[in-house]
């Protein structure tokens, strides 16, 4: 439960839908790690699991033994926003709204979804909704209400061909979405085993938002619930911390693309499979 | 294993623009819920008719099929090299 009131900065809150089509390319990580890196900019946010049935938002941030209420329960105004939102425990003004585990994705309906987030506006600067996989009723959930979207995906053929068709169901919902390619490995990229994401920005035509490097921080990240943009040695942590300055307004923070280690000795140490 | 750590210390991989290609081609498919076959003969074609009139590099030719406000578009994009000078009659 939320403790305390909800102190807000702007009049209205922003709703991001982060999206991908195909599932396991890093939504859950990417909608937890952005929320944290905008609570860290000082914004309120509100990080919200969409995947009824199949929550994981909650363990990723370490908050699943704090639920209660969740977002069907929200929504079905059977509790207050407030008692839904869970509180951070390491990131000021952040908070989790989970997903139920016994429900399904039909419980819940675009319209309503919509009155939904006019509520969270009031009292959140930014609201991400992590979407689930597919194109069905839980992706139409949480598109309805959304302003704006990102769409996620790693260089890879299955996933770029999802995330096409995912940027044609937004373009027909009139919404512009941004693109982050996630799980980069410069090495691959270098020896022209991977799609360079300027392949990737050309066949789906468009901006791009941020680069994210494969990091084995990820994995450790999600064992310990401790948040990947609190890794100072993590690359995706600080690659997911400058996506969120440039969602936040800062448009001009260049995109940094992900490099082969530097130092000599590391290269070969990678090069032969050791380290 | 030794093989492949000689292949990752000296070669180039190339398995990017097999990606890319496929890719291209898959979401021209989906679209438009055209075969392969057909694109293929398409592609052919195209190059066919352009090199009666201009000198291309048929490697680099691109097809692309373009969808906005629901409709397809077919966009050819090719440089093109010089123009062929009409034979005299």
């Amino acid at each position: 439960m939320a403790g305390g009131s909800l102190k807000r900065c702007s009049l209205e809150g922003k709703i991001i839908v982060i999206t991908s089509g195909k599932g396991g390319v890093g939504k859950t990580t990417a909608t937890a790690s952005i929320g944290a890196a905008l609570a860290l900019e000082g914004k309120q946010v509100a990080v919200v699991d969409m995947d009824i049935g199949l929550r994981n938002l909650d363990v990723v941030m370490g908050l699943e033994n704090r639920i209660v209420f969740n977002v069907v329960d929200a929504v079905k105004g059977k509790c207050k926003i407030k008692q839904a939102a869970i509180k951070d425990r390491r990131i000021e003004n952040l908070y989790l709204i989970p997903a139920s585990q016994s429900d399904n994705k039909d419980v819940l309906n675009p319209e309503a979804m919509v009155r939904f987030c006019k509520d969270l506006r009031k009292e959140f600067d930014f609201v991400l909704l992590d979407c689930p996989a597919g194109i069905e009723r839980g992706f139409e959930n949480s598109v309805a209400p959304a302003d704006e979207a990102v769409v996620i995906c790693t260089p890879e053929v299955s996933s770029v061909r999802d995330a096409d068709r995912v940027i044609g169901l937004l373009y027909a919902r009139s919404i512009t979405p941004k693109l982050i390619v996630n799980r980069i490995v410069p090495e691959m990229v270098e020896r022209g085993d991977m799609l360079s994401h300027e392949d990737v920005v050309e066949v789906l035509s468009i901006e791009l938002l941020g680069l994210v490097e494969m990091d084995t921080q990820v994995v450790i990240s999600t064992n310990t619930g401790i948040p990947l943009v609190l890794q100072k040695d993590s690359n995706a942590g600080q690659a997911f911390r400058r996506i969120a300055m440039r969602l936040n307004g800062q448009k001009s923070l260049p995109i940094e693309i992900p490099q082969t280690p530097k130092s000599f000795w590391k290269r070969v140490g990678r090069k032969i499979g050791i380290g | 294993m030794l093989q492949g750590w000689l292949k990752k210390l000296m070669g180039k991989g190339d398995s990017k623009n097999v990606a890319k290609k496929r890719l291209q081609f898959a979401l021209i498919y989906d679209k438009l819920e055209v075969s392969d076959d057909i694109l293929i003969k398409l592609h052919q074609d195209i190059v066919d008719v352009i090199s009666r009139y201009f000198e291309i590099d048929k490697e680099t030719l691109k097809l692309d099929i373009r969808k906005s406000e629901g409709k397809s578009a077919l966009v050819v994009n090719t440089p093109i090299l010089s123009a062929k000078r009409p034979h005299p009659a």
